[in-house]
């Protein structure tokens, strides 16, 4: 190799070690953009009583106490809520995929007149505001007697995400191969066994995306649940934290707090996931 | 085992004529095959017998048993996809028993008909893997060992080595062959490769444009294609066509074109002064082209020029230019003569086809 | 005990909606079945509706006999959809989409026509006892319409106002988040350490629930004790000639209320796109660019001419519902502004339709309101989408 070559190649590899360097330093501004706010919340939940509100930057404060934690779990029903929210969002997420599942199915594999319809009107409904439908379900919800309990809730949840997650499982449907479940007919399951025993098993990472979907559309729902339910004993956590924050003097440190509480198991939950996440919205997108 | 009889079967995707009445016959034991182009339907009529796909109009018969409405797994058959159909989820071992759990199947008969189907498929090995993490040819055979544990009546394949690579193809080809030989099944099986038609099968059937072209033992569609298009899709290289006329030169008759004129003997076309003036097609295959050679039942000389040479190893393609027309002849190899050098070449009698040229069907002995 | 008797509560309604179901399928099964026998036809309209009498008879009081015609009307529809339009094909699609339409129709499709219902009828504040009690209400035909069109649906912020507005924050918002995300997933498509441990730390704004996130951003825009204005402070106290730029603390909350909400949003968006973008540059095949570098295209060249065009179709849909869910989104605009009860300067369409409904208690105007949103969002789609599915016929 002559030495002019050497060179170049060296030159390019600085290149490259630059470029990489600028990578690194770009990424590392955004991550901190993104991470930041979450690392605020937190300084501000350790933060003692008197200093609430204050200039301060650094993010583990001078004095830091597990007071506020302490305070959130003790003086208000925020481990209520909790279980509020947690129990509403299950209940809808586990009846919206258990629909969405066989809907999409049908979507995915049968030729029927409406289907083109069907589609149509599950993309529509994707376009109605938020807020339109608030009210009518807030009129059927008190006709049915239903106000301030979980039952009203888990009815007025239940579908709102049902469109959507359609929509993503019969993306990923379509990718499975006919030739299984017809294999899985010749074996001797009927049409629907062959739902049952291969195309649902083999579905598990949309099917859990769709329960994500479900259950984080659910769990962070607040304009129904604020026409829904009125005693503090019935609230999910949205509304209860709303309530830490309307106060005339904001709780901060106890609603800091409860944002913590409220935000790591989700943002676990979605991190775990977010593999699956990502091929089954592309999926979903794409197929149409 | 089982008889399997298609009758009239008729098959429409919306306007779509894919099936036009077919009518075939399979006896007990016997390995049929089902070969033609791609689009000719006989994938379709695979699985209609599999019961996958509606049939339009005609009745299958398994055993003299109507199945038509019947539901797949009521068949008493086993497919094998072309694209395997292994189910993901589940070991080789489960997907092999799948169909037996189904049906509740006593379990120590379960295990020991999937440890004989392993036995003979060597599959012993892999019984607790996923499908994922096998080769094609093991994939292939799991898919069969899927079939074989049925004990069904009839074994249905569906392009079953299309998905193979050319060396892996062979040895599955003899491996389903040895397997034939073993379970002595009624199987059908469906390819578009004619020379796995030709390799395995009992008697093929020639399909093309949702009609049955020829059905018979392999050497009979070799040696007596009924048509041009039975004549063009079996056999490799492709026969020879050259188009021309008939003419009756007092008691002879002669096949004539632009670019050459040949006696045709009477024990190919028989009764002469009928076909005097008919437009035909004359084939031969190159096997049958011989060149630079005497040979005694050989048709008069004809001059051509070599125009490409290809070396096989022990045979040699030659492209030779004959007037206008192109022929191919397969001679043994080495054929020492450049590209560009004339030579001579005749026909085999023994082996030419006649064909009506509107009709596209034999007219030949 | 509460426990306890909260998990019965759902679990006996979870089991509710089973035997719903259940009884949903059992019903149309029938249908399927023996829709052609003779007996068929007299015994649904006969003998359903008499059983659904005796069984639910007691239970809902004044609405039975309402309830049970509008059931004898819907079994009459069905008996004949299925005698004359089914006739017992396609049993399966149809059972298996049976539950998921009729929640829809009963959850989605039967509050949208009430809406349209309440369009153009009158209900506000003075006319709820009246509807309470008698179950009518006073129609007024397009009028809720022309209101829309006319008036205010706060106090002073006009129809046109919103509208203009809402498409600033849509298309900033769009933009912004298409930007940033492509130029983060292209950042990320490359071989460098750390990859994962990066992406994980961008999607954690996408992550956060709404409602923690946006509070928690508009602490931080606070005048005094958010970290912006601070770090606006520090940046001043160290290169002082940027104050000459006009750079300066500002009162974002009351004084750039729609800036504010828009960059929290763009905050909160840049993930999602980011990760579906990441997706699509993942699906490309590197022969590609491997043919591109060999006929020597240079990055941006290749970002041109390989990355944007095949990158394009997964996209697209996602910046339709970006687009759509960006023009609906309250979340972030109610939670910054709405509560106490101020600004008007940071309203969307969708924000100012729900305070219409819900602050000032102007339920049908609200009501023409959506629609109107809904109508045009709508026909957007429908536009867009069609002019993307002729982009793909061309290819």
């Amino acid at each position: 190799m002559s030495a002019d070559m050497k060179k170049e190649m060296s030159a390019a590899a600085k290149r490259r070690r630059l470029n990489h360097l600028l990578l690194h330093a770009g990424l590392f501004l955004f991550a901190a953009a993104c991470v930041y706010p979450l690392l605020r919340i937190f300084s501000v939940s350790l933060r003692p009583g008197d200093k609430l509100v204050s200039m301060d930057l650094s993010l583990i404060p001078a004095g830091a106490t597990f007071v506020s934690y302490a305070k959130l779990l003790g003086d208000t029903m925020f481990l209520r809520w909790l279980w509020n929210s947690l129990l509403i969002t299950l209940a809808t997420s586990f009846i919206g995929v258990s629909l969405a599942s066989t809907a999409a199915y049908a979507f995915s594999r049968f030729r029927f007149p409406g289907k083109k319809v069907g589609m149509i009107l599950l993309l529509s409904s994707q376009m109605i505001p938020a807020g339109m439908l608030i009210l009518p379900l807030f009129l059927m919800i008190m006709k049915l007697k239903l106000m301030n309990t979980y039952l009203g809730m888990i009815i007025a949840y239940s579908v709102s995400s049902l469109p959507f997650s359609i929509w993503i499982l019969k993306g990923y449907y379509d990718t499975i191969p006919r030739s299984l479940e017809e294999a899985a007919l010749v074996d001797g399951t009927s049409q629907v066994g062959a739902f049952w025993r291969i195309i649902l098993p083999l579905s598990t990472p949309a099917l859990s995306i769709a329960f994500l979907f479900n259950f984080t559309t659910a769990w962070n729902e607040y304009l129904v649940a604020r026409v829904v339910l009125f005693s503090s004993q019935q609230y999910t956590w949205t509304l209860g934290l709303f309530e830490l924050q309307g106060q005339y003097i904001t709780q901060w440190g106890m609603f800091a707090a409860g944002s913590m509480l409220v935000t790591i198991p989700v943002l676990c939950v979605f991190l775990y996931s977010s593999k699956w996440l990502i091929s089954g919205l592309t999926l979903g997108s794409v197929k149409g | 085992m089982a008889t399997v009889q298609f009758k009239g079967i008729v098959k429409k995707f919306g306007d779509n004529l894919v099936l036009n009445g077919v009518d075939v016959d399979i006896k007990d034991h016997e390995f049929v095959v089902i070969v033609g182009p791609s689009g000719c339907g006989k994938t379709t009529l695979l699985r209609m017998l599999a019961g996958l796909e509606e049939i339009t109009d005609g009745e299958i018969l398994i055993d003299n048993l109507l199945v038509n409405e019947l539901h797949p797994s009521k068949r008493e058959i086993a497919m094998v996809f072309q694209d395997y159909a292994l189910y993901p989820h589940m070991t080789v071992e489960e997907n092999m028993n799948f169909a037996l759990r189904l049906r509740k199947m006593d379990k120590a008969e379960i295990a020991s008909r999937v440890a004989e189907a392993s036995n003979v498929l060597q599959l012993n090995k892999f019984l607790k893997r996923m499908p994922k993490q096998l080769s094609g040819g093991q994939r292939q055979r799991v898919a069969i060992g899927r079939a074989i544990v049925r004990k069904p009546k009839v074994f249905l394949f569906d392009e079953p080595l299309s998905n193979l690579d050319a060396k892996l193809r062979e040895e599955m080809r003899v491996e389903i062959a040895k397997l034939y030989q073993r379970l002595n099944a009624t199987i059908i099986y469906v390819t578009h490769d004619q020379v796995e038609a030709m390799t395995l099968a009992g008697r093929i059937v020639i399909m093309n444009h949702g009609i049955v072209q020829q059905v018979g033992s392999p050497i009979e569609v070799y040696r007596k294609p009924c048509n041009l298009f039975v004549a063009g899709f079996i056999g490799s290289p492709t026969m020879n066509f050259m188009t021309g006329k008939l003419a009756l030169e007092g008691e002879a008759l002669f096949f004539k074109n632009e670019d050459i004129k040949l006696s045709i003997p009477p024990y190919l076309l028989s009764d002469a002064k009928k076909h005097d003036g008919r437009e035909v097609v004359l084939g031969v295959r190159p096997d049958d082209v011989l060149v630079e050679r005497d040979g005694e039942k050989c048709s008069d000389k004809v001059q051509g020029v070599l125009e490409v040479c290809e070396l096989l190893g022990h045979r040699e393609n030659l492209y030779l230019k004959v007037g206008g027309m192109r022929v191919l002849a397969t001679v043994e190899a080495f054929f020492n003569r450049s590209p560009g050098s004339a030579v001579t070449l005749c026909f085999n009698y023994k082996n030419m086809h006649v064909f009506d040229k509107a009709t596209e069907s034999r007219i030949s002995e | 005990m509460d426990i306890l008797k909260s998990i019965y509560e759902v679990v006996w309604f979870i089991l509710l909606v089973a035997a719903g179901v259940a009884a949903l399928e059992g019903y149309f099964y029938t249908h399927f079945k023996f829709y052609a026998r003779a007996w068929f036809f007299p015994a649904v309209l006969g003998v359903f509706p008499a059983l659904a009498l005796a069984v639910f008879g007691g239970l809902l009081g004044g609405y039975t006999f309402k309830l049970w015609l509008y059931f004898l009307l819907a079994e009459a529809a069905i008996a004949a959809f299925f005698r004359y339009a089914v006739k017992g094909r396609h049993t399966v699609p149809y059972l298996l989409l049976a539950p998921a339409f009729v929640g829809l129709a009963l959850l989605l499709v039967y509050p949208f026509v009430f809406e349209v219902y309440l369009s153009f009828h009158d209900l506000k504040l003075t006319t709820i006892m009246m509807w309470k009690n008698t179950g009518t209400l006073p129609f007024v035909g397009i009028d809720q319409y022309v209101k829309v069109f006319t008036t205010s649906p706060l106090s002073e912020v006009t129809f046109w106002a919103l509208l203009g507005r809402t498409l600033l924050w849509t298309f900033s918002n769009v933009f912004f988040h298409v930007a940033g995300g492509f130029i983060l997933a292209l950042m990320l498509n490359n071989q460098i350490r750390f990859k994962g441990f990066y992406r994980t730390l961008l999607v954690i704004p996408w992550a956060m629930p709404q409602v923690v996130a946006v509070l928690a951003m508009r602490g931080e825009f606070h005048s005094t004790n958010g970290f912006v204005n601070i770090l606006i402070g520090k940046l001043l106290a160290v290169f002082p000639f940027l104050a000459a730029l006009g750079v300066a603390p500002v009162q974002w909350l009351t004084d750039y209320p729609l800036l504010t909400c828009t960059l929290i949003n763009i905050w909160l968006g840049i993930p999602f796109m980011m990760v579906v973008i990441l997706g699509g540059l993942q699906s490309i095949s590197s022969s590609y660019y491997d043919a591109a570098d060999i006929d020597g295209a240079s990055y941006f060249q290749k970002l041109r001419f390989i990355t944007m065009p095949l990158v394009r179709p997964v996209m697209m849909p996602a910046v339709t519902l970006g687009t759509v869910w960006t023009f609906n989104n309250i979340n972030v605009i109610y939670l910054v502004t709405g509560q106490a009860g101020g600004t008007e300067q940071a309203d969307i369409l969708v924000s100012a339709l729900y305070k219409a409904a819900f602050t000032y208690n102007r339920y049908s105007y609200s009501a023409a309101f959506a629609i109107v949103v809904f109508a045009m969002l709508f026909f957007f789609s429908v536009f867009y989408l069609k002019s993307f599915d002729a982009a793909k016929d061309e290819r």
